[in-house]
């Protein structure tokens, strides 16, 4: 497999998190503008803990992922009290702070004679920690998805479990999950920070694959796709954000054809899907018919 | 320094006035909707660029560039409403509140998804990162004593007046007005009425595109350039404009629009661009954590 | 035999797959006030939906005078002679009394619009008091009467009325039914969902029973004993 075509797949792999990530508080009930936000903690978190204190990877993504989770409560605690719309945008203002932050971090250290370490608009260059080890990209590509697929095996899991449909319920008929004794708040800010370790695994790994970040990765551009993703490719299973971030990056990058053109196609074809299928590609209708012809005979 | 605060208070009325303008549009449309279209800033955008191409390759005055950014943004409007709202209007009549939220998600995303599509467009048009704009005037500023005012900023304080009037007479001096009124406050009232809802909701996006690319000109003119960022831009402002005035209230778009503006003005001055951008997104986050009355005139579930 | 004003054949509506109407047929003659009784979640109110046509039919045809509306929309029905009190009122909240008024007259053109206007505040004197108001200030009662007027400015022939005494007071509730009697002399036909059948059929010239989303008795008044009616219109003929 050529280096590119590597490439190509490692990114549908990255995106995906944050996919599932918007995926999550969606069927929740909560449109996010800011899952970036936590993608981004992850990405300047990991890689100051492995580039700067010296961390491996798995301890990085770690504590990236409990970062993630906890910038994640701190937005969503006040946030979640808000409907709908309200929400959005609130979501769309905390990210924005974030990324400003990224932008007024400076924070280098000498190491081995080069300065390592955020340095504001500049970016954080010097993650290193992949090639120093000597993970080829065909590794790394392995690494991304062996992660990706023990998330959706997790997903998978919750879907069936009686976790899933609370969760679906909090989606559909908040009130009537509050009738049968759920506490939807306390459900939520769990979902917000599930959803927030989920974007900042995605970034940790982001960050290492690219060796460098810059506040202007992680801008509304990636937020506003990110649930695009998830919406495109279907609520109806959690392979549904992957089939999204899969038909844009994987086909429209891909095929070279789109050269120039692929926002027109994409964004006309997404706004035409949308009109025939609200829900997304892999909607729940979709979904539980697929499951019926796949049950028993 | 009263000095600075005063001139840092007139630029920052005149960018608050352009705020308002645009605060405005996505109020009409958000009020007779309840939805938020995405692509606003970037019909706007479109409409600019198209009288950028204008302006490269014709002899152009400023009205008729200022025309071409207007028509231009009302048919790229146009365009967005019957792909990616008039097809979920339907759905706005659903019985449960989930599947009703569904449809404004998906409106929503089909509205991104089109603003991406739009700038692509006027992308492949006019590649290059920035085009000089024509100014509106090509003497200097006008100076009282310690103070200056451009007159591109006296030009969009006089041009938001002048907006807000008009649709004051329009919205309650007309038949036309009275259908949006009627729209704002309940769609399926004013269908029960036998107002034309679609006809509005077609009208009502015209109208808010028109306030726009009004916006889009005189901000072009008073910046003497465009970019590619000019879409995502003037969604933001807007955006964050009628929020902060309290969704759905026009005229809490133009006190939002002028708020913003002053905010900005002053926080650049003392803390610079960056912390100018983080307090007007604090000042929102703040504003809606906290949720004071006059923030909740109208539902935007 | 009076002619026959409103006709609703074998309609059939439904949300996603269920469907709320399954086949419901009836008429409305000309000059009478008609009836339609049931439980709750019977279908009535999409029923007077779908007339309206806010809500559309999957199969089966209303006709009105003689022509078919079945596909028009809800600004062209109320063109056409019908005009929808709903259930909810449905007031404009934020608009004053009168511009209320106004937007019920939205699809007429013709000059005495200001002069109906008048007559109707002389016919419901609490709204002349209150035409300056805001709508969403006013009193249960007193949204029912504006909303009734405004359905009155487009100058209906049919007047659909979605149960109009829901959640008021008795005194307000006999008002309610005065200015029915009263509408049906000055030659509005009405078509009146209720569930306060004691009241409907105290006014009614033929009544409807309708459960789980199909008629399940048609008949005039004492054709049925009392008891019996108000027996299924709040329990259903399978008790």
């Amino acid at each position: 497999m050529d280096d590119y075509t590597i490439g190509v797949l490692t990114n549908v792999g990255l995106f995906s998190f944050i996919a599932l990530s918007a995926y999550l508080l969606l069927i929740a009930g909560e449109m996010s503008f800011g899952q970036q936000a936590f993608f981004g903690v992850g990405a300047y978190a990991g890689g100051a803990l492995t580039a700067i204190c010296g961390l491996p990877l798995p301890v990085a993504a770690l504590g990236a992922m409990a970062l993630g989770a906890g910038a994640a409560l701190l937005v969503g605690w006040p946030a979640l009290r808000l409907r709908g719309l309200y929400f959005a945008i609130a979501t769309l203002a905390a990210a924005e702070m974030f990324r400003i932050a990224f932008e007024l971090i400076h924070f280098q250290r000498e190491i081995d004679g080069d300065l390592v370490g955020p340095d504001g608009t500049q970016g954080f260059r010097g993650i290193r920690w992949v090639f120093e080890n000597g993970v080829e990209p065909g590794n790394y590509l392995v690494i991304v998805w062996g992660l990706l697929f023990v998330v959706m095996l997790l997903f998978l899991l919750v879907e069936r479990s009686r976790l899933g449909a609370t969760l679906r319920m909090i989606g559909e008929d908040p009130e009537l999950a509050r009738m049968l004794g759920v506490d939807v708040e306390r459900f939520k800010l769990g979902i917000a920070a599930a959803a927030g370790a989920l974007a900042a695994l995605g970034g940790v790994l982001y960050a290492h694959h690219n060796t460098y970040v810059e506040p202007r990765n992680f801008d509304i551009m990636l937020g506003v796709h990110s649930l695009a993703y998830a919406l495109i490719g279907g609520l109806g299973t959690a392979f549904g954000p992957l089939l999204g971030v899969a038909v844009d990056i994987g086909v429209l990058e891909g095929s070279r054809i789109f050269q120039g053109y692929r926002m027109i196609a994409f964004g006309g074809l997404v706004a035409i899907l949308l009109v025939f299928r609200p829900r997304g590609l892999l909607d729940e209708r979709i979904v539980h018919w697929i499951k019926a012809r796949f049950a028993s005979p | 320094m009263l000095a600075d605060l005063v001139q840092n208070t007139l630029d920052g009325l005149a960018a608050g006035a352009s705020y308002a303008l645009l605060a405005v549009g996505f109020t009409l449309i958000f009020g007779v909707l309840r939805r938020v279209n995405l692509s606003y800033g970037p019909a706007i955008m479109l409409g600019c660029y198209a009288a950028t191409w204008v302006h490269l390759n014709f002899q152009a005055g400023l009205l008729v560039l200022a025309l071409t950014v207007v028509l231009f943004s009302i048919l790229a409007g146009a365009y967005v409403e019957r792909l990616c709202f008039a097809p979920h209007q339907d759905a706005a009549w659903a019985p449960s509140p989930a599947s009703r939220q569904g449809s404004a998600i998906a409106a929503m995303v089909a509205s991104f998804a089109l603003w991406m599509q739009i700038e692509e467009v006027a992308m492949l048009a006019l590649p290059k990162h920035l085009y000089a704009f024509p100014s509106l005037y090509d003497g200097g500023p006008l100076v009282f004593g310690p103070f200056t005012l451009r007159v591109e900023a006296l030009v969009m304080i006089a041009a938001a007046l002048a907006v807000c009037a008009l649709l004051w007479r329009v919205l309650y001096r007309t038949r036309f007005g009275l259908a949006v009124r009627a729209v704002i406050d309940s769609a399926p009232a004013a269908q029960l009425a036998g107002i034309n809802v679609p006809r509005v909701l077609m009208q009502v996006f015209a109208l808010a595109s028109a306030i726009g690319g009004l916006a889009g000109y005189l901000i072009a003119a008073s910046h003497e350039q465009v970019t590619p960022m000019l879409g995502m831009w003037s969604t933001l402002k807007g955006l964050l404009a009628m929020m902060i005035g309290g969704l759905g209230s026009l005229p809490g778009a133009i006190a939002g629009g002028i708020a913003l503006g002053l905010v900005e003005a002053h926080s650049q001055w003392f803390l610079g661009p960056q912390a100018r951008d983080l307090i007007a997104y604090l000042l929102l986050f703040v504003l809606l954590a906290w949720r004071p009355r006059w923030m909740t005139t109208r539902s935007a579930s | 035999m009076s002619e026959t004003l409103l006709e609703a054949k074998d309609l059939i509506t439904a949300y996603g797959k269920i469907e709320a109407l399954k086949g419901v047929s009836l008429t409305v003659r000309r000059g009478s006030i008609t009836c339609l009784l049931g439980p709750n979640g019977a279908g009535k109110t999409t029923l007077m939906m779908t007339i309206a046509g806010i809500l559309r039919a999957r199969s089966g045809s209303v006709t009105f005078a003689g022509s078919n509306i079945s596909s028009l929309w809800p600004h062209d029905i109320v063109a056409a002679g019908i005009a929808l009190v709903p259930e909810n009122r449905l007031v404009f909240p934020s608009m004053t009394v009168l511009d209320n008024l106004h937007a019920g007259a939205y699809q007429r053109r013709d000059a005495e619009v200001e002069s109906d206007i008048e007559k109707l505040l002389q016919r419901f004197p609490r709204l002349k008091e209150r035409s300056g108001q805001n709508a969403g200030t006013l009193s249960g009662g007193e949204q029912q009467m504006l909303a009734v007027a405004r359905a009155l400015m487009s100058r209906p022939k049919l007047l659909l009325m979605d149960e109009p005494s829901l959640g008021l007071a008795p005194l307000v509730v006999e008002e309610i039914f005065r200015i029915v009697a009263e509408l049906h002399r000055d030659g509005t036909s009405i078509f009146l969902v209720e569930q306060n059948a004691h009241m409907a059929l105290k006014v009614a010239h033929h009544f409807y029973l309708m459960e789980q989303g199909k008629i399940s008795f048609s008949g005039d008044p004492g054709s049925l004993a009392e008891d019996e009616v108000i027996r299924r219109a709040y329990l259903g003929s399978a008790t």
